[in-house]
């Protein structure tokens, strides 16, 4: 709200992942690659091994045009990125972390200088000349990796710095080791995954790549462990979103497992044991797999934050935790700074507000596009929801507006979508009635399922019985919306839920089970400011 | 998709609103985690760092293309060989610019972050092109230092865009540079296109800003290269005097268009910034020092190159270059602190110093100096080595 909304055609939060997963997928591999060189350059030079040196001279030329141009420009480009997408985040972190940032940029001076150098320098210096430049490259590199890597845990489990504000809290937070030691680990695995690029076609092809599959396989084995020990720091809410009921974050994390071990698998199997296997289609079956596995655990990353941006501080919408009151009570329209128009009446109004508080995450269309999600959605239905909408899921920022503002994004969102007029009969009853029932229901409930079922509130009901409930849901439950769908959908409804909630059960709901409505539905809130993070 | 509008047209006049009413993001709540005194330091230093680098990528990029071309059609040895000379620098060039501008992106932020991020929201889609246009330009520097020597096929071209790619990226920091002293635009401008294809062009400043900033690109390079010429002289006495004289002439003529430029700057921004600023003792006192120093490295160098010993004239000219340098990002600072007055007041900022690690930050900076210093060394010692070997076979 205090900054303008940069309107983008997807949610912002897209264009931070894509350009965050290239720049680590790169700089990753600047680290371990850096540090694959100088080990293998040594080795050369102690055995003196001319084919094996004349493969560093190749690796450290693509090595320097990948990392110094694309590595080091893409990691501009994410401070960019954060910049235009959540500047009150990234305002925040510049104060808290400026020196650390700072320190960061010592290192990747010398990084950038120790690598230009490295590469230009074979045959005009010493080896052993080479080879302490080389060994700077790596310190500087993974010192940048050190630092960097406390910024980011930091904003999912700051810890102790929420109540004191030092720096080194913030710093050397609860995740920072287990996820330095991932990091390492994953650099490791690029290191032998980009060590293929260059790999010699004939003499030195299978020294190399097994070599380069010792990397990999070493990166493999220090990575589940790190990874679980990383896991067991994070705080209790992000722990229950990988449970596995997410779907996103299931497949993010079958996924990035697939990945890891094809690639694994590959290095074992045309790395060591037949490397004559290892061709350029099999190289760029493992890119991908590295690239997937970055992907992966970016997204994963990213996700089990939600819905914060800096855990108990900035939401995911760039909303301040502390502004949030501030918003209910005086509205966006005399809070914000950029508004398209101040007419709260207009639907410019509305379609600004869902710009500014779920632009981040959601566009119209598309990934986490909102006209199927509200599909069936009246205003005022999509206006009550607003109200509860972090609760009735618990990856999403509470509103944060007063209730013009509930009325005018729920006029919106119910604009979305023309308004459903049924010809109900006997025949089509209970398909509309489920229908209803996704679109009104389902985000939070499932009839027989494993997530707050209705089969114990409406057994043995009837329809009419059940229909008679529907007035009083939200003195039911505070956090249940009006009911105001129109008589003939109530009926339906009414009708389904009867139904389905008398169907003899020929089994007990299977425990992955979702609510219907939405695949990416999930019940579980998350930590709020006052609960413990750790 | 988008169309590309240029905000030409009348916006909201700021006379009609206050600094009061402005849409000015409120500063961050945290504390600034160290003194104004200091990040405006290390801003300056590292600004005018990377202004050398800047310079050195864009003056030395527009250098070897008229050398290369030059030394292509004339086949004028000397053009020849000076392209391929610093085709071998460009890029080395490039990633310094970056990495002392990333630097300076992050001292910038903490103290007028409010105001940067909101133009660079206001300007998006251009702002964000930045990092594919400077990767274009890094790969095609990569690409020419390769093919620059054996003169033929697409490098030239290859060159020509790089170059063009980097004076694009400058006008859209000029934009942004300017915009973020311009508040009372920015609403008008957001809700004209909040998809961030604006331009500040309705800024008079920004054109001569811009030429005045290329102008001094190519006017620093050729003091560099004076000096570059110097290096020369020993090995190659003619190829080196040619070069020095011919920097010296293009510093000349760049340094005499450079008042030009820097006139039409100060009567293109508004005339109360523009007098604040010269009544000001401290920003009167960096302008006039700056003007005497201009003139005296434009001399210096000019008659340096046509002494028979060059060595003591050229060399005083370029470090009073650089010194000029310093004065004008000096008072670059201060302007920006005139526009912004109304409603910015470092002063007024909490500040809470993270004394512990700014020493470890200032003891780290200088062993990163003396790190990159010993790999230097270690190079130099190695190519006079090599050079030693070489004489004795």
């Amino acid at each position: 709200m205090n900054y303008p909304h940069w309107q983008l055609p997807v949610p912002g939060g897209m264009l931070i992942a894509l350009v965050a997963v290239l720049h680590v997928f790169v700089s990753h591999f600047a680290v371990g690659g850096g540090f694959f060189l100088v080990v293998t350059e040594t080795i050369a030079r102690k055995n003196n091994d001319v084919t094996l040196l004349d493969y560093c001279r190749r690796q450290s030329k693509f090595f320097a045009l990948l990392t110094l141009v694309f590595g080091a420009i893409s990691g501009v480009g994410i401070w960019f990125t954060i910049g235009l997408v959540s500047p009150e985040a990234t305002s925040s972190l510049i104060h808290a972390f400026v020196w650390a940032w700072a320190i960061e940029w010592v290192f990747f001076f010398v990084e950038i200088a120790a690598a230009i150098l490295y590469y230009r320098t074979w045959d005009s210096i010493p080896a052993r000349d080479h080879l302490i430049i080389g060994w700077i490259y790596f310190v500087a590199a993974w010192m940048s990796l050190f630092i960097i890597n406390g910024i980011l845990t930091f904003m999912l489990t700051p810890g102790r710095w929420i109540t004191t504000q030092n720096f080194w809290d913030g710093m050397f937070n609860p995740t920072f080791m287990p996820s330095l030691v991932a990091r390492t680990a994953v650099s490791f695995i690029l290191a032998g995954i980009f060590g293929y690029i260059t790999l010699p076609k004939r003499e030195g092809r299978e020294q190399v790549s097994r070599w380069a599959a010792m990397w990999m396989l070493a990166g493999g084995l220090m990575l589940p462990v790190s990874l679980w020990w990383y896991f067991s720091r994070i705080p209790l809410f992000s722990q229950l979103y990988m449970n596995g009921v997410l779907t996103g974050v299931r497949h993010a994390l079958r996924g990035g497992i697939g990945f890891t071990l094809l690639a694994l698998a590959i290095a074992l199997i045309c790395g060591i044991w037949k490397p004559r296997w290892m061709r350029p289609p099999v190289v760029a079956v493992l890119i991908v797999c590295g690239l997937g596995m970055i992907g992966a655990g970016e997204y994963l990353r990213e996700f089990v934050r939600k819905p914060w941006v800096i855990n108990q501080v900035i939401y995911a919408n760039d909303i301040r935790a502390s502004e949030v009151d501030a918003l209910q009570a005086k509205g966006v329209s005399h809070t914000a700074n950029f508004l398209l128009t101040n007419d709260s009446a207009s639907p410019a109004y509305g379609k600004n507000l869902f710009q500014l508080q779920c632009g981040s995450c959601h566009a119209e269309e598309g990934y986490r596009g909102m006209r199927k999600r509200v599909d069936g959605w009246d205003a005022a239905f999509a206006a009550d929801i607003l109200q509860h909408i972090h609760v009735l899921r618990g990856t999403m920022p509470p509103y944060a507006g007063d209730e013009q503002d509930r009325k005018a994004l729920g006029r919106y969102l119910a604009s979305l979508n023309p308004p459903w007029q049924f010809n109900i009969t006997d025949a089509n009853r209970l398909e509309i009635g489920e229908k209803v029932f996704s679109a009104r229901c389902g985000h939070c409930h499932t009839v027989n399922g494993k997530y707050r079922p209705l089969r114990g509130t409406f057994e043995k009901a009837t329809p009419s019985q059940v229909q008679e409930v529907f007035p009083a849901l939200s003195a039911m439950s505070s956090n249940m919306p009006e009911f105001s769908a129109p008589d003939d959908q109530a009926q339906a409804l009414a009708f389904y839920i009867s139904h389905e909630a008398n169907l003899p059960l020929a089994h007990p709901p299977a425990a992955s089970e979702m609510p219907t409505g939405s695949s990416h539905s999930q019940l579980i809130r998350p930590a709020q400011p006052s609960q413990e993070v750790r | 998709m988008f169309t590309m509008t240029l905000l030409t047209t009348t916006l909201q006049p700021a006379t009609l609103l206050t600094p009061q009413t402005l849409p000015i993001p409120h500063v961050d709540p945290l504390p600034l985690p160290g003194p104004v005194w200091l990040f405006t330091a290390l801003l300056l230093v590292v600004f005018t760092l990377h202004v050398i680098a800047m310079n050195s990528a864009l003056g030395g990029g527009l250098w070897t293309l008229w050398n290369y071309l030059l030394g292509r059609h004339s086949d004028h040895p000397y053009s020849r060989r000076l392209a391929n000379e610093l085709s071998q620098m460009l890029p080395t060039f490039l990633a310094f610019t970056v990495t002392l501008g990333v630097a300076a992106l992050l001292f910038v932020q903490v103290l007028f972050g409010n105001f940067l991020y909101t133009s660079s929201i206001l300007i998006g889609s251009l702002w964000l092109a930045v990092i594919p246009l400077v990767m274009v330009a890094y790969y095609g520097f990569y690409y020419f230092s390769y093919t620059a020597e054996q003169g033929k096929g697409i490098a030239g071209c290859v060159l020509a865009i790089s170059v063009c790619v980097l004076l694009c990226i400058a006008f859209i920091l000029v934009n942004n540079m300017t915009l973020m002293l311009s508040p009372a635009r920015w609403l008008a401008m957001y809700r004209a296109h909040p998809n961030g294809w604006n331009l500040n062009l309705c800024d008079h400043s920004v054109i001569p800003r811009y030429l005045h900033i290329v102008n001094g690109a190519i006017a620093v390079f050729s003091a560099i290269l004076a000096q570059f010429g110097m290096r020369k002289l020993k090995a190659d006495a003619e190829y080196g005097r040619w070069l020095v004289q011919r920097a010296a002439l293009v510093f000349a003529a760049c340094t005499g268009l450079q008042f030009l430029l820097g006139m039409w700057l100060l009567l293109a921004i508004p005339r109360d910034i523009a007098m604040l600023l010269l009544r000001d003792p401290l920003a009167g006192s960096v302008f006039g020092l700056a003007l005497i120093s201009v003139i005296s490295s434009m001399l210096l160098i000019l008659l340096g190159s046509l002494s028979p010993k060059p060595a003591p004239l050229v060399n005083a000219g370029f470090a009073i270059s650089l010194v000029t340098l310093f004065l004008m990002v000096s008072l670059r600072y201060l302007l920006r602190m005139a526009y912004l007055r109304p409603y910015l007041h470092l002063e007024a900022l909490a500040v809470r110093p993270q004394v512990g690690v700014i020493a470890i930050f200032l003891l780290l900076f200088v062993g990163g100096l003396a790190t990159v210093g010993y790999m230097l060394w270690l190079v130099s010692r190695g190519a006079k080595t090599r050079v030693r070997t070489t004489v004795t076979n």
